[in-house]
């Protein structure tokens, strides 16, 4: 790839990612300042508030939930979202449309009011709020990413290749673990992805819905906004991204290695 | 049993899991919600049941939520071409670049880290008059006083579109992935441009992933409340504010579900229209 | 989590709370139907039956607040009577209230709510339980004018023990507005023409209309003219770059200098002196005083909670909470030694009267509750 209009693109591209960048960075620079209160400018370098984010047990206990909640919102969301788009898609379903709309209903309906309904059905039936009910609460408003993502690259994957495999005498369930899955692979991350991260960033239905003891870091952030956020949020902040950005760097930096040896 | 009922039955056996989690925790719920539209809220606070349409008049005839609601669908159109504009390119540049794919997607991610109403109040940082933009400005000498960028309609937008793009660029490059590049050579070397096999070959079947990620950007914005409330300034309130307001300030239930059944209402008339026109047509083509 | 009760046990301490008046019948009906289940299958129910007795639950401001009070009173109340508090957390008044509203009865026990207001309106909508004062004896050495405020709401009783107070006031950066200019205006000056767009207000109804009435010269706890005190609020609207609706949002306002003048929380703006922020802070005459309490909701345990807010309101953990948050606590100042810091704090008096805060009527506030926060919330955004 060459010519004017790649370097256009490319340039597009980096003021995007520059532009995704800002507050992001933003909450990194502060996560190394001296004083108490998020402001410019900075009163000097520190690395306290890593420090105490170490010893913050109610923010690491959050850290955990939330990460834990993603991760099983992600995994039973991307699941459900998988095996319903296959059924949208592949087959012809009397009321489609319909039944498309309703998958995709649960993000039309403001979250406070999705967040009310939910414990208002729990209360007739007498049932307790638990961790169970959270994480199926934000599988409910993360399956419509899912379907969204993974119905648009299942219509782009030719019908034709699937039957070829049939024909050759794959069974279906061959046929989409050997051809399907591994074409709309890019998708299930895609959609695995989403439900992790607007599940680890919810905060109006995970109020609502956590019982007791329960919290994750966006309610932990919330309930401090009436006095002032601690700057461990920020340095949870920094240290997450470090990890994303480190680990795979990191990872495709050891294998180049390895292969280099195997290589000379 | 006969191929046929096997054939039938299959897609309702994969849709049964995700149907049954959405009848029971939404569908169900929702009627709650139906059933409370049509009692009163007291001046104690107490809820009155019954069978009244004072909420659904009030919402239905008031020229308050009428208005509201309209400014807030067309941020929410801006909302997502803006978001497609700045999507698409940097989805395609991800698709066909040689770098590592992944760590591009994932870094577009990076924000989400940082909890949304943290990232959303630190565009202060960057946008105040004290800020990193303002000081830059006025360090180069281009301005000599600061100018006032924040709290205003474009700020929200602007809040909305960095929390919605990441949407957009992956949905694009979902399914920009998926298009064989050997369709653009063929059509370059039948004498096409680059330009003309883009516009012929590739857009159109990247079309079902620009559809799904601007119906996502469009719903998802139509119904924020923190942004309008941290980056907006007192007149930028947008629909989802009122139903919060509704049900959390003034504990009016009953109002506040006449008014999200409304919402829901318009944005399930949309979506209709989006499966009718933009997801069923692609299926379509797909199957053809 | 289920500690073996027997059912004699479970029955007795239910009919007991049944006694006290803490359950009403229907609920006290449908514990004992689910205690007796309880033998057989494990319903919902009965695990709430033992939840109710096994725990008690409490909800508050996170951060500095929830770790002040986990360190001096939980815990140590833990290691007394073996009974575990678990902690959750509300990012506001209203929003828990929803939250309460949609719960089962006995779920939440204790909230840190504002004062007054909050309190008639659980009051209002039921959920207001009955201390047994005996049992508190903490509450002694409380600010006696704090605690008279909730009696007439409540028939004489108590639900609530009163924690701490503040006011809200007027804060503005001394960098563009002296100490003179606002002795002379007062509140007028966040109608003030010359302050265009650097101008901003918290956005709840209750203190925009007390506002409003102060800048008509009316009283706040009983306006005649509610017309100008609309129009006040109007003219504040279109004169502001923004309203706030958080401590956080507040302090990064007048920081990065985005307004120089607006109503504040008196313990905000502390902080924001402690860091070396020119920033001056002023209660106007007739300005906006008010308290929070620790709140015991109907159908809660009521003497393991009655024994957490004697723990919570000890002065060691009332002191670490006020030196967290930069509110005085409601101990009063001629019983209880209180440090170095509380004195220093805005607001504090250390007589121990509070004679110079004007705190909301509670009944006439409530009265116009529907009417007044549905009309803010259109004013509010321009109409």
């Amino acid at each position: 790839m060459g010519g004017m209009g790649w370097h256009l693109i490319r340039g597009w591209a980096i003021l995007v990612y520059i532009f995704m960048f800002l507050p992001v960075g933003v909450v990194v620079l502060l996560s190394f300042n001296a004083s108490q209160f998020g402001s410019f400018p900075m009163t000097g370098f520190s690395f306290r508030w890593f420090v105490e984010l170490a010893n913050n047990d109610a923010i690491l206990r959050a850290f955990r939930t939330s990460i834990i909640l993603g991760l099983l919102t992600a995994l039973i969301s991307t699941t459900l979202g998988v095996l319903a788009s296959l059924a949208l898609v592949r087959y012809r379903v009397p009321g489609a449309n319909a039944i498309s709309t309703l998958l995709i209903a649960p993000i039309l309906v403001p979250e406070v009011v999705l967040a009310v309904a939910l414990l208002l059905f729990l209360n007739v039936l007498g049932i307790n709020k638990s961790f169970a009910l959270l994480l199926f609460g934000h599988v409910i408003f993360t399956l419509p990413f899912v379907i969204l993502v993974v119905q648009a690259r299942l219509v782009a994957i030719r019908r034709d290749v699937e039957e070829a495999a049939m024909s050759l005498g794959a069974s279906p369930m061959e046929t989409f673990f050997q051809i399907t899955l591994p074409l709309m692979l890019p998708a299930v991350l895609a959609g695995g992805l989403f439900a992790f991260t607007i599940s680890f960033d919810d905060i109006t239905g995970t109020l609502f819905w956590k019982p007791g003891g329960v919290e994750t870091v966006p309610t932990q952030i919330f309930a401090m906004l009436r006095n002032s956020i601690s700057p461990e949020i920020n340095a949870l902040g920094t240290v997450m991204i470090a990890m994303t950005v480190g680990l795979p760097l990191l990872g495709a930096a050891v294998a180049r290695k390895i292969s280099r040896n195997s290589g000379a | 049993m006969s191929v046929e009922a096997r054939e039938a039955r299959q897609p309702w056996i994969l849709l049964s899991p995700a149907l049954t989690a959405i009848v029971l925790l939404l569908v169900v719920p929702l009627i709650f919600i139906l059933v409370y539209s049509f009692w009163l809220r007291t001046a104690t606070g107490a809820d009155v049941a019954g069978f009244h349409l004072d909420n659904w008049q009030e919402a239905l005839t008031d020229p308050f939520y009428r208005d509201i609601l309209l400014g807030t669908l067309k941020i929410a159109a801006i909302t997502a071409v803006v978001c497609a504009l700045m999507g698409y390119p940097a989805a395609y540049f991800i698709a066909r670049s040689e770098g590592n794919k992944a760590i591009l997607l994932l870094l577009l991610m990076l924000p989400f880290w940082i909890s949304y109403i943290i990232r959303t109040m630190s565009w202060i940082n960057i946008l105040g008059v004290s800020g990193a933009f303002n000081t830059f400005l006025m360090w180069t000498g281009v301005i000599s006083e600061p100018i006032q960028m924040l709290y205003n309609q474009t700020t929200v937008i602007l809040g909305l579109v960095h929390f919605l793009l990441p949407f957009m660029v992956l949905n694009v490059f979902v399914s920009l992935d998926g298009i064989d590049t050997n369709l653009e050579d063929a059509a370059n070397s039948l004498g096409a441009t680059k330009w003309e096999s883009f516009v012929q070959v590739t857009l159109p079947l990247s079309l079902p992933g620009l559809a799904a990620g601007g119906l996502l950007c469009f719903v998802l914005a139509a119904g924020t409340y923190i942004t309008p409330l941290v980056l907006g300034g007192p007149r930028d309130a947008m629909f989802a504010n009122l139903v919060f307001e509704a049900i959390i300030t003034q504990l009016n239930w009953p109002l506040g579900s006449a008014l999200s059944l409304m919402l829901l209402a318009v944005l399930g008339v949309l979506v209709m229209i989006y499966n009718r026109y933009l997801g069923m047509a692609q299926l379509m083509k797909g199957l053809g | 989590m289920t500690k073996k009760m027997d059912n004699t046990t479970r029955y007795e301490r239910l009919l007991e709370r049944y006694g006290n008046g803490d359950l009403d019948r229907r609920s006290f009906l449908g514990l004992i139907g689910a205690a007796g289940l309880a033998y057989g299958v494990q319903t919902p129910f009965a695990r709430q039956a033992l939840a109710a007795t096994d725990e008690v639950r409490f909800d508050g401001w996170g951060g500095v607040v929830s770790e002040a009070f986990r360190k001096y009173a939980f815990d140590p109340y833990t290691a007394k009577t073996g009974v575990p508090v678990v902690d959750g957390t509300f990012g506001g008044g209203d929003e828990y209230l929803s939250r309460v509203k949609a719960s089962q009865p006995g779920e939440y026990n204790i909230a840190h709510l504002s004062g007054v207001f909050d309190y008639a309106r659980y009051a209002n909508l039921g959920f207001a339980s009955e201390l047994n004062e005996a049992n508190i004896p903490n509450l002694e050495f409380v600010i006696p004018k704090l605690v008279d405020v909730y009696r007439p709401i409540t028939g004489g009783k108590l639900s609530c023990v009163p924690y701490d107070y503040g006011t809200t006031g007027i804060a503005y950066n001394r960098k563009y507005i002296s100490d003179e200019e606002m002795k002379t205006k007062g509140a007028k000056i966040l109608i003030d023409e010359a302050y265009k767009g650097k101008i901003s207000g918290w956005g709840d109804w209750r203190t925009r209309i007390w506002f409003g009435a102060l800048q008509t010269g009316q009283d706040p706890n009983n306006a005649e003219d509610m017309d100008a005190v609309w129009d006040a609020i109007r003219a504040h609207r279109d004169l502001s770059l923004k309203y706030w609706t958080s401590g956080a949002e507040l302090m990064s306002l007048l920081a990065e200098e985005e307004i120089y003048v607006t109503e504040a929380w008196s313990g905000r703006i502390y902080a924001l002196q402690e860091q070396g922020h020119d920033i001056g802070y002023m209660d106007p005459p007739n300005g906006y005083g008010w308290q929070e309490c620790l709140f015991v909701i109907k159908g809660s345990p009521m003497e393991a909670c009655e024994e957490l807010l004697n723990f919570m309101l000890a002065p060691e953990t009332s002191i670490a909470v006020a030196e967290g948050q930069n509110y005085p606590p409601a101990l009063d100042p001629s019983k209880v030694e209180l440090g170095d810091k509380i004195p220093t704090l805005p607001a504090f008096d250390p007589e121990g009267t509070l004679a110079g805060l004007t705190f909301a009527d509670p009944g006439y506030w409530n009265g116009h509750e529907a009417e007044w926060s549905k009309t803010f919330g259109r004013v509010q955004k321009g109409y």
